[in-house]
């Protein structure tokens, strides 16, 4: 062993380390070997045998006396080879179709950012695909589309506004969807207590969205002079209150045994028309919804209200002192940011007609928060993609592992994708310069947070 | 600006809408005209025991009888997952009516997925048979396609309070539940029918997994009540067991169908003794019609039978025996017309249902854990009689 | 409520307080040094309960133990779980906060990461161990010792109480009187200025996560005594220690011992007067109140400048 080591270690790192005093085995390709071992250990145990509590035992005894170690261990201690001795000539030839593939795509740009007709062309084309690709689909994934992905989508894009754009870490979202579909259940008269008098869905949307802005003002009024953690925890415990108030107020809300019986959406004037169980009715609804609500945030991103945000984001003492009335913009954050989750939880309540406390946990909040930032806060396009995939990727995941370990994938892809991108998979502009600088140690990340660990290592 | 930014939400919608494409042709039906039953519970998430109990109680049915060899087709398997939770269920109960051979489904296992898929298969005309869903008013919405082989709460809580009035003294009786749909509805029932019979009734909850059951233990114990009902599952009712006979408490205990499992014994250990279990199911590893399936089950699944793998079983064996008279061309809403006005004798019960689709004979049986097994008693209609 | 009432929740709430406390410390010690908010603790809290449980099962406890096979039984299951949860943040710390800390990103994405990973390792343990709660093999019968005003105490609450007075001592003692005490706190202070003196932050940080986990575990095996053992037994008490740590002035180490016994006696009180299912709202309110009136905290932040 020890011949073949001082054997590919000559070379220029070796004698850099001969040179610090450094011994061979201090060198960081062992450190990453051992990695490597344990990567193969904990994939042993992701990909073994379910186990049971009757033998706490039986799942690691199945999995580490089977061949499934020694196939991880065989791949993994190929990459490390592959990583250690021939990373070279890869890297080339990587440069070298990188090198290739880039004119085309600095065409497409070029083509993009010329034409405006081609822009509006490809826009409309993106639009009439949304609205018209999921026909083709089972109905099983327009369900999954209507009641799990454009319902996400709905509150990601809220979410965004209040974290990605003012910078305020908001953990206990869910809580004005589930305050949106209540109301929804109370002003369609499925609630225990009777409503002065009902209204139909459509008229219920702005009486959801007014009470949502009014409990993210009630909300944001007591924590304005809270940053960073110490706002996240009392979201978190706002969460925690609403959805126990739910649970326990039983004569209001029916309690954990849910409401039921929420009217469809349905049309009166002139004509009429009835949205029913059919799901793709209640998709383009949705998806009119989201566009609708993409273009009034996009205004409003770039708008005077867009820039304060910024500005708070960024630095909230400068912006103050710059004479942005921070106060005003923050509550303003939260209202806006909690009003989609108005329109979300009464498209919700009268899509699936029932619902209880349980469809509200924190999870779903921690989740909302999650796509958020997967998706590359601040940023519609990734918002709407880190809502979207996100939610879907547990549900055909189904099709191909245990249902139950869904989740577990789910988070390793979280943590995978943080390391190595961590500005998300379609960032905005500005954020990722923000962050670049960061790394650069120009400025921190966020207003709300110094990078952690200070700025060296 | 404005613009390029709008131009790009369209991207990722498109690829997920194609992803979905590229992913729903491959898992449509294979369309060979076969005949599938479906079942429709939690097979991921909290309370996946139940539900795999039941999935193996389906599974079991279906392989003996295309063992069996009196069937000239075959009967296929199709479980799809609502992890207990309502707003997964719409989705769940899509999957099994999207595809077309599946006749019947076994399930919603839980009362709140089957409030928000119910609507779906009534309008799909796909029977549902239920072998656990328990909440009172499922019966009650219209639910054209649900038939419940399980007598409801309501039963289940009249039983309860008609044991406390007839065999014991017991003068006031504390309920706890677990602030799940389940245990509040059960309580709510139970309550009604203890004041009923004159009975002095207190009611507190500790919500599920709560980090400490102490202090509910402690006001039970204070409350100096003779007899405790706790409404909800084992997972709870195992360490708050424990919790009670640390604070003191020496009156009667009593818990539902959803605390009957061997889990409970495991989890409350020596403090489980004692207790009274009700369930609307009969014991399968004791009823002597019934070892079988329970030696059976064991040999292909390596665990014992728990809460209601037996009416799974018979529910699947219900589905076959009318599938076995209509043949495998049968429509959906023809098999759930003829299993609507079905009679089948299974190992638990007789089934047969109301025109709400409710069981016509509602039977609440009593057990007690005595020295580490959980025994049978007998029906509480027959023990109260006397 | 009478009188001997509130002494019973009083004393029950200490008990659960004091488990708070020292998984408290794990959360606002990583935030002393990383300001960073270790969202999975908990699963390493939930780690030392399976540690415990599986050193125990291995070892198969006899039916009724005597006094001394109780203590070794004890001692074993508390070390066994003290250190799988050590290991676990050990892990937690070179997997997902090591390559970020590398590159400096901001504390968001550790929040998303931390996220992530704790999902991965909950949902890992189900998988290993099995969805179902077991209970911790019986070690002694849980007997009353003795009342205090009326309120009575038993075995599992005075091993729980002595446990966490001991390694909140203990811990103390590190922080305030080490050498490694004095780095994590140079740390918290000003990690540039702490590694122009010397200090090996890398190290630091690493032992950190360390210290927080073996608390972490010791608490987990605890807790799955007193109650049982599953997979996702971590996510409530986690969120409660999380919400101690930040009303005692996250970062401070003393601060995370006085808001994890204010949360439990809170928390205890609440349900003695309203029932379980309000649990939450007591501990919550009173953290927003005090949070209202204090913005950071009863003790304020900062493991170097109060501890």
């Amino acid at each position: 062993m020890s011949s073949g080591i001082t054997k590919t270690a000559s070379g220029g790192p070796a004698s850099t380390a001969r040179l610090r005093g450094v011994a061979w085995y201090q060198h960081p390709r062992w450190s990453r070997l051992t990695a490597m071992v344990a990567i193969a250990v904990v994939l042993t145990m992701v990909t073994g045998e379910q186990g049971t509590d009757r033998d706490i035992f039986f799942a690691l005894r199945e999995d580490f006396t089977g061949p499934l170690p020694w196939i991880w261990l065989g791949l993994c201690l190929l990459v490390w080879t592959v990583r250690e001795f021939w990373s070279e000539p890869i890297r080339k030839v990587r440069r070298a179709s990188v090198a290739k593939s880039d004119p085309p795509v600095a065409w497409v740009r070029g083509q993009w950012r010329g034409d405006r007709r081609i822009r509006q062309l490809v826009l409309a084309a993106l639009v009439a695909v949304a609205a018209f690709a999921p026909m083709g689909l089972e109905r099983y994934w327009h369900q999954v589309l209507v009641d799990q992905i454009a319902i996400y989508v709905l509150l990601a894009i809220g979410l965004n506004v209040v974290i990605g754009w003012a910078g305020m870490l908001d953990l206990g979202f869910v809580a004005f969807f589930a305050i949106g579909a209540y109301s929804a259940a109370f002003w369609t008269g499925a609630l225990p207590v009777d409503p002065p008098f009902e209204l139909n869905n459509f008229l219920v949307i702005p009486v959801a969205v007014l009470t949502c802005l009014i409990a993210g003002l009630i909300l944001g009024a007591p924590t304005l002079r809270l940053r960073g953690d110490y706002l996240a925890i009392v979201t978190l415990g706002f969460h925690e209150i609403v959805y126990i108030t739910a649970k326990n107020v039983e004569d209001f809300t029916g309690g954990a045994r849910g409401v039921s019986g929420v009217e469809h959406f349905s049309i009166d004037m002139g004509f009429s028309y009835e949205w029913k169980l059919d799901p793709l009715p209640y998709y383009w609804l949705l998806l009119g919804f989201i566009v609708l609500l993409v273009f009034l945030f996009m205004r409003l991103e770039h708008s005077r209200v867009g820039r304060a945000w910024t500005a708070i984001r960024e630095d909230q003492v400068a912006a103050a002192a710059t004479g942005v009335n921070t106060v005003r913009f923050k509550l303003m954050a939260f209202a806006i940011g909690a009003s989609t989750s108005g329109i979300a939880g009464v498209a919700y309540a009268s899509k699936v007609g029932y619902f209880n406390p349980e469809n509200f946990p924190l999870l779903a909040s921690v989740l909302v928060l999650a796509y958020v930032i997967f998706g590359g806060m601040g940023s519609i396009p990734g918002v709407l993609f880190g809502a979207a995939f996100l939610v879907w990727l547990p549900e055909v995941l189904r099709d191909y592992v245990d249902p139950r370990d869904r989740y577990m994938y789910l988070g390793a892809l979280l943590v995978i994708m943080m390391i190595y991108r961590p500005q998300g998979v379609w960032p905005s502009k500005r954020r990722q310069r923000e962050l670049k600088m960061a790394t650069e140690g120009t400025v921190d990340g966020d207003a709300t947070a110094a990078p952690a660990g200070g700025k060296v290592s | 600006m404005v613009r390029t930014k709008i131009a790009r939400i369209g991207i990722p919608v498109v690829a997920g809408a194609l992803l979905l494409t590229a992913c729903g042709g491959d898992d449509s039906g294979d369309g060979g005209g076969g005949v599938t039953i479906g079942y429709q519970g939690p097979l991921s998430g909290d309370n996946v025991q139940l539900g795999v109990n039941m999935e193996y109680g389906v599974k079991l049915a279906i392989k003996e009888a295309n063992a069996s060899g009196d069937l000239d087709f075959k009967i296929k398997y199709k479980a799809v997952d609502d992890q207990g939770l309502p707003e997964k269920a719409t989705a769940a109960a899509q999957k099994a009516i999207d595809d077309q051979d599946v006749k019947a489904v076994v399930g919603p296992a839980f009362s709140g997925p089957t409030d928000s898929a119910s609507p779906l298969y009534t309008q799909a005309g796909m029977a549902t048979v239920s072998p656990s869903a328990t909440r009172p008013d499922l019966t009650e919405k219209g639910y054209k396609s649900l038939l419940r082989a399980v007598p409801n709460d309501a039963s289940q809580g009249a039983g309860m309070a008609a044991y406390f009035d007839k065999k014991t003294d017991a003068k006031k009786v504390m309920i706890v539940d677990d602030k799940t749909d389940y245990g509040v509805g059960l309580a709510d029932v139970a309550e009604k029918e203890l004041k009923a019979v004159g009975i002095e009734v207190t009611r507190t909850s500790a919500q599920q997994k709560t980090p400490d059951y102490s202090a509910t233990a402690k006001k039970v114990a204070n409350s100096k009540a003779d007899g405790l009902i706790y409404a909800g599952y084992y997972q709870d009712a195992g360490p708050f067991a424990k919790k009670i006979k640390e604070a003191g408490f020496d009156g009667i205990m009593m818990s539902d169908d959803g605390t009957k499992d061997d889990q409970f014994l495991k989890l409350a250990g020596k403090s489980a003794e004692g207790w009274y279990l009700t369930c609307p199911c009969t014991d399968p590893n004791v009823d002597a019609k019934t070892k079988k399936f329970a030696a059976d089950y064991k040999k292909e699944y390596k665990e014992a039978p728990g809460t209601y793998s037996a009416e799974s079983y018979d529910v699947t064996n219900m589905i076959i025996e009318e599938l076995k008279k209509a043949g495998p061309d049968v429509e959906r809403q023809a098999l759930a017309d003829a299993l609507a006005k079905a009679e089948y004798k299974g190992l638990t019960k007789t089934f047969s249902f109301d025109d709400k689709g409710n069981l016509k004979k509602q039977a609440i049986f009593l057990y007690q854990v005595k020295s580490g097994k959980i025994e049978y008693q007998g029906s509480i209609e027959e023990l109260t009689a006397s | 409520m009478s009188l001997s009432e509130f002494w019973d929740f009083l004393v029950l709430g200490v008990v659960l307080g004091s488990l708070y406390a020292v998984i408290a410390i794990g959360y606002t010690l990583v935030y002393g040094v990383l300001q960073l908010l270790n969202f999975a603790h908990s699963e390493v809290f939930m780690f030392g309960g399976y540690g415990g449980l599986i050193a125990l099962t291995a070892w198969s406890p006899v039916t009724s133990p005597s006094g001394f096979q109780s203590v070794a039984y004890v001692a074993v299951g508390m070390c066994a779980g003290a250190a799988l949860g050590g290991i676990a943040a050990y892990g937690l710390e070179k997997v997902a906060y090591r390559p970020l800390r590398r590159r400096h990103a901001p504390r968001l994405v550790f929040l998303i990461t931390a996220i992530g990973a704790s999902f991965f390792l909950y949902n890992l343990a189900g998988k290993l161990f099995g969805r179902n709660a077991a209970p911790m093999p019986t070690m002694y019968e849980n007997k009353k010792l003795f009342s205090v005003f009326g309120a009575d105490i038993n075995i599992t609450q005075l091993l729980i109480l002595i446990s966490a007075v001991v390694m909140m001592i203990g811990l103390d003692y590190v922080v305030n009187r080490t050498k490694l005490g004095s780095g994590i706190r140079a740390v918290a202070q000003d990690p540039e200025v702490a590694s122009l003196m010397g200090v090996d932050i890398d190290k630091v940080v690493s032992r950190t996560f360390v210290i927080g986990g073996l608390l972490g575990g010791a608490a987990g095996f605890l807790f799955g005594t007193n109650q049982q053992v599953f997979y996702t037994m971590g996510f409530l008490p986690g969120i409660t220690a999380f919400a101690a740590a930040v009303l005692g002035g996250i970062g401070n180490v003393r601060g995370a011992m006085v808001g994890g016994m204010l949360l439990g006696i809170v928390e205890n009180l609440t349900v003695g007067f309203w029932g379980d299912g309000w649990r939450y709202v007591g501990a919550f309110a009173v953290l927003v109140l005090v949070l209202m009136f204090r913005p950071t905290g009863i003790l304020g932040e900062r493991v170097g400048r109060t501890a």
